[in-house]
């Protein structure tokens, strides 16, 4: 690796990376705060309190991961 | 009759630790991975070879892109993001040479059918192997963040939205947001690599009847193959772009927040300065 000679050297490459990441997390989240509504569901029997208390965290944080990846493009 | 199990075949147990074919795979390529550096660090000099800077020319184009977007604290980092990618390329393309995944122990699953169990795997077709490197990911970035941010920085940063009466709905939002990366990371590579792994031993399987027919036994697979080899490459090049990426983050995190306390005493543009220089 040679010497860090500024940042224009190695242009960075379209961040296609987080495309690829971003559909996936957004399914993720979702199944995540599902899952986690539904184990405690069981668990405590409060069936589907924890179920929809989860889906909506779920889905907030799939909202979040957009915001979070949009918020970065722009700072960039 | 070729088959591939969604988990990893067990060979043999050495005490406790069962040794998986998946195992063999990854075993295999940091074999592979040592004795080359160790082959190259010894042959390499200041003026390269032709075979040099061929070796060099990826190594040379995924740090041009960690030195682009990393920021001013790319060489802390930079090694691992290549370690990550040279171990999951060559964990990938290993999979694709002859005999890898083919030639193994031929096993009775009833009266009728034979199945091989082969003596080495794709190491990323194995859930374990990914989620192991996804959990390396992501105590590195967790790592990078308390250091750019200190413990109690990355705490607050973590647990305490803002404005503060919006944390116990937040919280956990952030929370899910956090773990759904390492499931992420580990779920892609796998994904692939597995369904990688299915496509090539359908082929075959379709083809084979072919062989004294017509050419397909040769052509058919030999086309999946070239593509497997373009998916592996891409899949370690997303794995190690992602995790530069939520590094980067976690640094960049720091960045937003000393440009508003400023605790070491900057001034509000030196604060800035860092995070406009990274872009």
């Amino acid at each position: 690796m040679g010497p860090d000679q500024g940042d224009d050297k190695g242009a960075p490459p379209p961040n296609w990376g987080v495309a690829f990441d971003l559909g996936l997390r957004l399914g993720i989240s979702v199944i995540l705060g599902v899952g986690g509504g539904l184990l405690l569901d069981s668990w405590l029997h409060t069936s589907p309190i924890f179920t929809l208390v989860g889906m909506v965290l779920g889905i907030g944080a799939a909202m979040y991961t957009i915001w979070d990846v949009a918020k970065e493009s722009m700072r960039r | 009759m070729v088959h591939v199990e969604i988990k990893a075949e067990e060979l043999f147990a050495i005490g406790p630790l069962i040794v998986t074919n998946s195992m063999v795979g990854a075993l295999l390529a940091s074999i592979i991975l040592l004795l080359a550096a160790r082959w190259f660090t010894r042959r390499s000099g200041i003026v390269p070879s032709r075979g040099q800077s061929i070796i060099e020319l990826p190594i040379e184009f995924l740090a041009g892109v960690v030195r682009g977007t990393g920021g001013k604290r790319w060489r802390q980092f930079a090694p691992l993001i290549l370690a990550i990618f040279l171990y999951v390329l060559v964990a990938n393309w290993l999979s694709l040479l002859p005999g890898v995944g083919t030639i193994g122990l031929a096993e009775n699953i009833d009266r009728t059918h034979v199945v091989i169990v082969p003596f080495v795997r794709a190491a990323a077709a194995d859930l374990n192997f990914t989620l192991g490197l996804a959990l390396i990911s992501f105590v590195s970035f967790i790592a990078f963040g308390l250091r750019a941010n200190g413990w109690r920085g990355y705490l607050k940063e973590l647990l305490i939205a803002e404005p503060p009466y919006m944390t116990p709905l937040l919280t956990p939002i952030h929370l899910i947001s956090e773990l759904s990366r390492v499931i992420s990371l580990s779920m892609r590579l796998f994904g692939n690599v597995f369904a990688g792994e299915v496509l090539l031993a359908t082929m075959l399987s379709l083809t084979t009847a072919t062989v004294f027919i017509l050419p397909l036994a040769f052509v058919i697979p030999g086309v999946f193959i070239g593509l497997e080899l373009l998916f592996g490459l891409v899949q370690a090049l997303v794995f190690a772009l992602l995790s530069m990426t939520y590094i980067t983050l976690a640094i960049a995190e720091h960045r937003q927040h000393g440009s508003e306390e400023h605790p070491s005493g900057e001034s509000p543009e030196q604060a800035t300065a860092p995070a406009h220089g990274a872009a």
